[in-house]
């Protein structure tokens, strides 16, 4: 025992309590650490959807003219930069000249006086801009007017409208195209009576087509800005109308349900700063099923090959040591090799060889959502043969043998006694998998995850999947959002909400791979 | 001891072709260098009990499963001489395993069951012969169960999963699982060392009434238990077979010296 042996100065019982508190220490730590992330995403996340005040205020503009304008004001930066201390102000709000919203960041001094304005309503348009002024009245065609107490009455005879153009146009217009693309492929002469009769009717439903649109921009809500100034918005193109100063707790969470369902099921507008997310929850949803398609059997494959079959030489360990590593390489290189391999080699090969008449236009070798999940199930291969290999490894010896003494083969000794129950192990690497894709950001965007993508990969037209279109990613959307989030007040909310929305996808996979793992545990591990 | 007087011996130095249930000649077993089985010569006779005594390591159980070529499995072994089952060697090259080893059933010192029902526990290694009629498999599952004595026991929980059945209930399952293919010989690997004494009581039992099907080979520690359910008793000692008699003579009245050191407990 050396002279600062630990023994001399703390007895066994004393080491034993230092070591549980110290190890106590660190596992609270770890939970504060999570709860706190979890908080502050969840927080900012839901901030997004809590509606805030519309408020009057006034300021001076650099030029020196006062303004009094309705706003939502935003955060509050301290601009330590210069020499004495100022604060800044960000606030978005809308005037005759900037009706559809502007951002300002001003300093503090010339700011006004900040009053509610309970009058005011926040009317959030289709395309995602938002419009805060006072409604006043409704306009309708032939310039007569009614209350704003018709809104809702309005408005569904202004969807009627728009439903039955666009019945028109399915029922239609679009067959006259159909037909005439019948025509073109036939090389029908361009003056073929034929084609004029499909001209004419063409013409004919279009202007009806037309003759109603007119008629929906008859119908307008009045509204007026801080400043008097009149403003007329089409009631087609309003989404919502709320007047957050006048809401309650309960109107306000309802609004917050209906933002939320919103989030979930809409495109996203204006360059990812407004509207929804859903194509990018698919996307990443979509992904993520067809890695754990494409990952499951390989991996289990391989790890069958490496631990049933693989004799135990160097060449083997060598492999296990190559699995192991291929899980530490950095995910941009997965990214590089998935374009330069599945994308440029194997897509292009594939175009040159059955989609040929469409080059040079690429089919195949486009970066797409197949390509990005055989990505990520490359990168995800050695966590599920890893897993994979650890459940094989506990099937006992005695199993095996029992198997073999019954006259099974070695192959379905394997499929029928030692896969069912190396299955649990099988299920631990696809959840770690999945976590592992879910996350991933940078080698998305090399082969198939892109900012905006016009089309969902899943539609009605046959083959109904398609695997070769770009996808919307929420990672990728996260990141494109982190660069928004320094100028605009509420994109950074959309942000965090696509993180909390990540999380969420991640936990429900999870959680329905560790149901589907405990059902299997109770099934063929019971007793062992 | 009524019971000893009962037995219908038969010389094993003069068994027919008709009594012998296998003729193992000049066996020798490799692992790698290392010399596990010296030539064993023995012939085990029809419709009785055999057990191997012996000290651990002494290759009891490596010379059982050479009788179903479970040894095939190790890595580098190596078999030679013949061991013949109803007149052809099943060391041959052209030997069909999955067949014998269904006509060769093999039960372990632990039970093993597979985690699956009693009935899919059962109809196992019908299934990988190709049995899909529903009632054939009832059938056998039910016969087999009745032969091994579990069959009032778990005739309520066929479709309960196998694992949930009691230590001696499972070895019974186990030896259903091999008579349901109708083995011609069975080869029982210590069956009752990780069984209770009571349990190993119905085990004994149900091999005194099942020799009248089969032919069963026992490897025991347990020499009691060897005197008591076997006709004939073979001595191993370091790979080489050392006395191989009817078990009266062998227990009471040893050839050799060193078959008495061991059942006398002087080694061993």
């Amino acid at each position: 025992m050396g002279k600062w042996s630990i023994d001399r100065v703390l007895s066994n019982r004393q080491q034993q309590s230092y070591v549980v508190n110290i190890g106590a220490f660190c596992a609270a730590l770890l939970i504060v650490a999570l709860v706190c992330i979890l908080s502050l995403i969840a927080l900012r996340g839901l901030d997004y959807f809590w509606p805030q005040p519309v408020q009057s205020i006034t300021f001076t503009s650099p030029t020196g003219q006062s303004q009094q304008v309705y706003a939502q004001v935003g955060e509050r930066h301290i601009n330590s930069a210069q020499q004495n201390a100022t604060t800044d102000v960000l606030f978005q709000y809308s005037d005759k000249h900037y009706p559809y919203g502007r951002q300002v960041l001003i300093e503090s001094q010339f700011m006004g006086q900040i009053t509610t304005a309970p009058e005011a309503a926040n009317i959030l348009l289709n395309d995602g801009t938002r419009v805060f002024s006072q409604p006043i009245d409704i306009r309708l065609p032939g310039e007569e007017t009614t209350s704003l107490a018709n809104f809702q009455d309005v408005r569904a005879t202004v969807a009627d409208i728009r439903q039955l153009i666009e019945s028109l146009r399915e029922a239609k217009l679009a067959p006259i195209h159909r037909d005439l693309a019948q025509l073109d492929l036939r090389q029908v002469e361009r003056d073929a009576p034929a084609r004029l009769r499909l001209y004419e009717s063409f013409e004919r439903w279009q202007q009806e087509a037309v003759r109603f649109e007119t008629q929906l921009t008859d119908y307008q809500l009045h509204t007026r800005f801080s400043d008097g100034s009149e403003f007329f918005i089409p009631i087609d193109s309003i989404a919502r109308l709320s007047y957050p100063g006048q809401l309650d707790t309960l109107g306000k969470l309802k609004l917050v349900w209906s933002g939320i369902g919103d989030f979930l099921t809409q495109a996203p507008k204006q360059a990812n700063t407004a509207g929804g997310v859903f194509p990018a929850l698919f996307g990443t949803v979509l992904m993520i099923f067809v890695m754990t398609i494409l990952v499951t059997p390989f991996g289990v494959l391989a790890a069958v090959y490496l631990n049933e079959y693989a004799p135990n030489n160097h060449y083997t360990s060598v492999i296990r040591i190559c699995v192991s590593n291929m899980a530490g390489v950095p995910s941009i290189v997965y990214g590089v090799f998935g374009l330069g391999f599945f994308v440029y080699q194997v897509g292009g090969n594939i175009d040159k060889l059955f989609f040929s008449d469409a080059l040079p236009a690429p089919t195949m070798g486009t970066p797409g959502v197949f390509w990005a999940s055989l990505t990520m199930a490359i990168l995800t291969l050695p966590v599920v043969i890893v897993a994979t290999e650890e459940g094989l490894k506990r099937v006992p010896e005695g199993l095996r043998a029992g198997s073999y003494a019954l006259g099974a083969t070695k192959l379905e000794t394997i499929w029928h006694t030692v896969l069912p129950m190396a299955s649990p192990g099988i299920m631990t690497g696809v959840i770690l998998a999945i976590a592992r894709a879910a996350g991933e950001v940078a080698p998305l965007m090399m082969v198939g995850a892109v900012k905006f993508a016009p089309n969902l990969p899943f539609d009605g037209e046959f083959p109904y999947l398609h695997l070769d279109r770009q996808f919307m990613h929420l990672g990728v959307l996260i990141y494109d959002g982190a660069f928004h989030s320094q100028t605009d007040v509420r994109s950074a909310s959309l942000m965090f909400a696509s993180c909390l929305l990540l999380l969420f996808v991640v936990f429900v996979l999870n959680v329905l791979t560790v149901i589907l793992r405990r059902r299997l545990r109770k099934r063929y591990l019971r007793g062992y | 001891m009524l019971k000893l007087f009962e037995r219908e011996q038969l010389d094993l130095a003069t068994l027919s072709p008709e009594q012998t249930a296998m003729d193992v000649r000049d066996l020798n077993l490799r692992y790698g260098q290392k010399h596990v089985l010296h030539n064993i010569t023995m012939r085990v006779p029809k419709h009785r009990i055999t057990a191997f005594i012996g000290q651990s390591g002494c290759g009891k159980s490596s010379l059982l499963s050479c009788f179903n070529r479970m040894n095939d499995l190790i890595d580098n072994s190596k078999t030679e001489g013949q061991i013949i089952i109803d007149g052809r060697d099943i060391n041959g090259k052209k030997e069909n395993l999955s067949l014998l080893r269904s006509q060769v059933g093999m039960v372990f010192q632990r039970p093993n069951p597979f985690p699956m029902s009693v009935y899919d526990n059962v109809c196992y290694g019908l299934r990988l012969q190709g049995v899909k009629q529903r009632r054939q498999l009832d059938d056998a599952v039910e016969q087999a169960l009745i032969e091994a004595a579990l069959w009032d026991e778990v005739k309520d929980r066929l479709f309960d999963s196998a694992t949930t059945l009691s230590g001696g209930q499972q070895q019974r399952l186990v030896i259903a699982r091999a008579l349901a293919l109708k083995p011609s010989i069975l080869l029982l690997d210590e069956p009752t060392s990780a069984l209770d004494p009571l349990t190993t009581l119905i085990i004994e039992e149900l091999m005194a009434e099942l020799k009248k099907r089969c032919t069963i080979i026992i490897v025991t520690h347990n020499m009691q238990q060897a005197a008591r359910v076997s006709d004939y008793t073979a001595f191993l000692h370091q790979g080489a077979l050392v006395e191989y008699s009817d078990s009266d003579t062998l227990f009471t009245m040893p050839d050799k010296k060193q078959t008495e050191d061991y059942i006398t407990g002087r080694y061993g």
